[in-house]
């Protein structure tokens, strides 16, 4: 491969790189240490950095444009986020729990904004949500796909497999077929999308009580990436040429 | 193709991606002085018989 090659295949080797530092880091946080969240960090912001000190040269002048966008993009939200958590800390102190979960909330916030800013910026906005809901559907279809497998081999109850590799088609199927969808129309598929969003917002609703899984898992995990992509592609003009 | 090449053997010979390419032929890109010189280098013409200015157009 090339070094342009290398440089234009995204994710490239310093994406995976920093990627596995995140899934890592992230692991680690669930399973063994909250505090060992900043392996995920120097997967996140490591090569940013690395760039700005001129170590890493690894992103072309467009590239390099999109980041910077992305980095004030997302200093102006995490910015707001911040000053309006510290607001709601204050005026409902009462009954919204104090805990770390706020900063990684912001964290989230940040690092989303930072991303998606920078892959819209660079891929436009139909290949962005194309790709966004590849990875969706393709981690829906590997929950599907040990679902089946532990119903056909542990459980042994091939109806059931059958049965929940035919509700799986359902629920995968529309990710793909819209992935296809947002290069040829993409406001059909932008309205989809912000469908989509919602209905993850009522189906994964909390019962009960402010939960700081729903708030990181549901809205900022699920329906913040579907709903961006969703605006994002609004905004295109079905007669634009394809990304 | 362009000029006899595909659009990743010029990404490669001005030392950009093929997204880039495709992003400034998009015009959602307008390339740095540096990068509009070395493609109309290139292409063996003046830089502006690649480029034009539209009038009233927004120079992000």
């Amino acid at each position: 491969m090339t070094e342009n090659e290398k440089r234009g295949s995204l994710p490239g080797l310093t994406g995976l790189i920093a990627g596995a530092f995140v899934i890592l880091g992230v692991f680690l946080w669930m399973f063994v240490s909250k505090g060992l969240l900043f392996v995920a960090g120097l997967g996140a912001f490591g090569p940013g950095i690395l760039r700005e000190l001129g170590w890493l040269g690894d992103q072309d002048e467009f590239q390099r444009q999109a980041a910077h966008r992305a980095g004030y993009h997302a200093f102006l939200v995490g910015g707001l986020a911040t000053v309006l958590a510290y607001s709601a800390l204050e005026w409902w102190e009462e009954t919204l729990p104090v805990s770390s979960e706020w900063v990684l909330l912001i964290l989230i916030v940040l690092w989303l904004t930072c991303l998606f800013s920078a892959l819209l910026g660079y891929w436009g906005a139909r290949k962005t949500a194309a790709r966004v809901l590849l990875v969706f559907g393709s981690f829906w279809a590997l929950f599907v796909l040990a679902n089946v497998v532990t119903e056909a081999t542990t459980n042994r109850d091939f109806g059931a497999a059958a049965i929940g590799a035919l509700m799986g088609t359902l629920i995968v199927g529309p990710f793909f077929i819209l992935a296809w969808a947002a290069g040829r129309w993409p406001r059909t598929a932008g309205f989809l999308l912000l469908a989509v969003s919602v209905f993850f917002l009522f189906f994964f609703a909390p019962h009960g009580a402010f939960q700081w899984s729903t708030v990181l898992v549901r809205d900022s995990l699920l329906m913040v990436p579907l709903a961006a992509s969703g605006l994002a592609l609004l905004r295109e003009a079905p007669e634009d040429a394809p990304a | 193709m362009l000029d006899g090449m595909t659009q990743q053997e010029l990404a490669e010979r001005v030392g950009v991606t093929r997204q880039t390419i495709l992003s400034i032929e998009g015009g959602r890109y307008n390339p740095s002085v540096g990068l509009a010189l070395l493609l109309a280098d290139v292409f063996g013409v003046p830089v502006d018989q690649l480029f034009e200015i539209e009038r009233g157009e927004r120079h992000d």
